[in-house]
């Protein structure tokens, strides 16, 4: 029997149809036409006669100060939320690792501001970050006030608004993180840490010679989906200080939409997202290439 | 001792953690000009709670047509994108043709796409095939571009590949076609994997606020999160009623998350992650 007559050959590609169909009408064909608008001075509105301008926006985004502020704004939010949000959540999930059922409570807690929509959290955390009017307060100043420190306008200090919107959003993704490496915990085998204990090692000793090796993939994969949803910052500033006070919250996220919906430059626009999507593409390999160096 | 003490931590913790989420639910039932009255204290006084932000949030944000456009919208992309993106995650994982390596390294590329950089091009492709206006055609501009997601295949595949193969095998000697032994053998089997795609594609678009206000431009088609967003341009602005609003349009991805916890347990999301 031949396997490749026509008519098998033809069922993985009918599985395949209705995904490439879509895949290619929504997401392929647009990156495609960004790309060429990105090379000419296209705008909103008439998108067919514009003129080439070759690389001219992109040397141009190169030296804008906005642009250059969004992109470092951004790593800054990265460089923030990375590490302390795959810290806490992993610590979480080495906490609430239990076997009994009574714990379980827990894990629902920490998970919860994940079930809560972004833009509903965004409101939420304007409403806490409140600063002092009167005897009016967020409940951000009123916890500061209690412990006797002196209340803050937290957003609208360009030196606290990006952190401030750093924390929320460790607070509101920590949950997602720790259920993963709660995941990679419970793969670990118990007799593998048992023989561990009985061999005498200690909490410190466990962790580091059979936690964490066996942890791998998860940390690997945790770390790569954090930075680049990370760079995908916009909601949180968007909503919350529209990228102000003085640009200190603008991510590249903003800058392009901006760009586009109210300057309807549409071929800068575009060039600013090639930009973005070559530094996101970067920063996955990046990671890849780096993981894979570790573990050999 | 030692016991109590670690459920007291566990406690504390918990409540610090629950904090703003309480603050939300306690201050959406508080009259007006209270929310940001006398900090923290107030989180323990229960006096004067009323309903009345819920009942002005639901007719002020036409919660009603909110709720029920998200839930077509979200209904749409899940049932959709369950069927497509299995279909092909299945042909990636168990089909040996010309052109699968190209095309899965292509789904990994297609990963990291953020998806809010393309909003531009991408309205204008959908305004291209003619997805404005009414309803029906409002509609298939919220579903069509997001029922297929690259991360969705990828995960699928995974979760396929790590399928006993003696399931499938039997099925074929049992005289089955492809697309039956798809169907009722290997996408029941890998039921908590969907779940888990399900739950999260919930999330993504019943929180988007970027592509409905941009594709729903008539009153009717609005989303929750338009109806949100509308509460702060109406005057006069209520924190109240946002915050009502906000309580409400969180209740139904609460509901459909506890019906599927079960099968989104934690073991489940390793399989993906190799």
């Amino acid at each position: 029997m031949n396997p490749l007559t026509g008519r098998r050959r033809l069922i993985p590609w009918l599985f395949l149809a209705p995904a490439l169909a879509l895949l290619g009408t929504f997401t392929l064909v647009p990156m495609l036409r960004a790309a060429g608008w990105s090379l000419t001075d296209a705008d909103l509105l008439r998108t067919g006669s514009a003129a080439w301008t070759g690389a001219a926006h992109y040397s141009d985004l190169l030296t804008d100060p906005r642009f250059r502020r969004a992109f470092f704004n951004t790593a800054c939010f990265a460089l923030m939320v990375v590490p302390v949000q795959a810290a806490l959540a992993f610590f979480l999930a080495l906490w609430v690792n239990r076997p009994e059922p009574q714990w379980r409570w827990l894990r629902t807690v920490f998970f919860a501001p994940v079930v809560v929509s972004m833009p509903v959290l965004a409101v939420l955390w304007t409403m806490l970050y409140q600063p002092m009017r009167g005897d009016q307060t967020g409940l951000v100043n009123a916890l500061v006030a209690a412990v006797g420190l002196p209340a803050q306008a937290w957003l609208q200090n360009p030196r606290l608004a990006l952190p401030a919107i750093a924390f929320m959003s460790v607070w509101q993704g920590v949950g997602f993180q720790m259920m993963i490496f709660l995941a990679g915990l419970q793969n670990l085998s118990r007799d593998q840490l048992e023989a561990a204990t009985i061999d005498g090692a200690g909490a410190a000793q466990r962790l580091r010679h059979v936690i964490l090796p066996a942890m791998r993939p998860s940390i690997a994969f945790v770390l790569t989906a954090t930075l680049i949803l990370s760079f995908r910052l916009f909601a949180q500033p968007y909503l919350m200080t529209r990228g102000g006070p003085e640009d200190a919250t603008v991510s590249v996220i903003q800058f392009i939409y901006e760009t586009t919906f109210l300057g309807q430059e549409l071929g800068r626009a575009s060039a600013a997202a090639m930009l973005f999507l070559a530094l996101v593409a970067g920063l996955a390999l990046a990671q890849r290439l780096f993981a894979r160096e570790v573990r050999s | 001792m030692k016991r109590a003490a670690g459920w007291l931590l566990a406690g504390a913790a918990a409540l610090g953690f629950l904090l703003p989420l309480l603050w939300m639910l306690h201050a959406s039932f508080r009259p007006e000009p209270a929310v940001f009255q006398g900090g923290w204290a107030p989180l323990l006084d229960f006096r004067g709670l009323h309903l009345g932000h819920y009942a002005d949030a639901w007719r002020r944000a036409a919660l009603a047509t909110g709720l029920l456009n998200s839930l077509l919208q979200v209904a749409g992309i899940l049932g959709l994108g369950l069927l497509f993106n299995s279909l092909a995650a299945y042909a990636l994982a168990r089909f040996d043709f010309p052109g699968r390596r190209p095309l899965f390294a292509l789904v990994i590329v297609l990963i990291i796409l953020p998806v809010e950089v393309l909003a531009v091009p991408l309205l204008l492709t959908v305004r291209d095939l003619g997805l404005v206006g009414g309803h029906a055609r409002t509609l298939a501009a919220l579903v069509l571009p997001f029922a297929v997601k690259a991360f969705n295949i990828y995960f699928l595949r995974q979760h396929f590949l790590a399928l006993p193969r003696d399931l499938e095998e039997a099925a074929v000697v049992d005289g089955a076609g492809p697309f039956r032994i798809y169907w009722s053998v290997a996408l029941p089997a890998i039921r908590p994997a969907l779940a888990t795609v399900l739950v999260l594609d919930l999330l993504t678009h019943w929180s988007d606020f970027i592509w409905p206000p941009i594709i729903c431009t008539r009153e009717e088609t609005r989303t929750v999160q338009i109806s949100l967003a509308n509460l702060f341009t109406q005057p006069p602005v209520q924190w109240g009623d946002i915050l009502a609003c906000a309580v409400l349009i969180t209740l139904p991805v609460l509901l459909v998350f506890r019906l599927a916890q079960r099968h989104v347990v934690a073991t489940h999301l390793a399989a993906g992650i190799k």
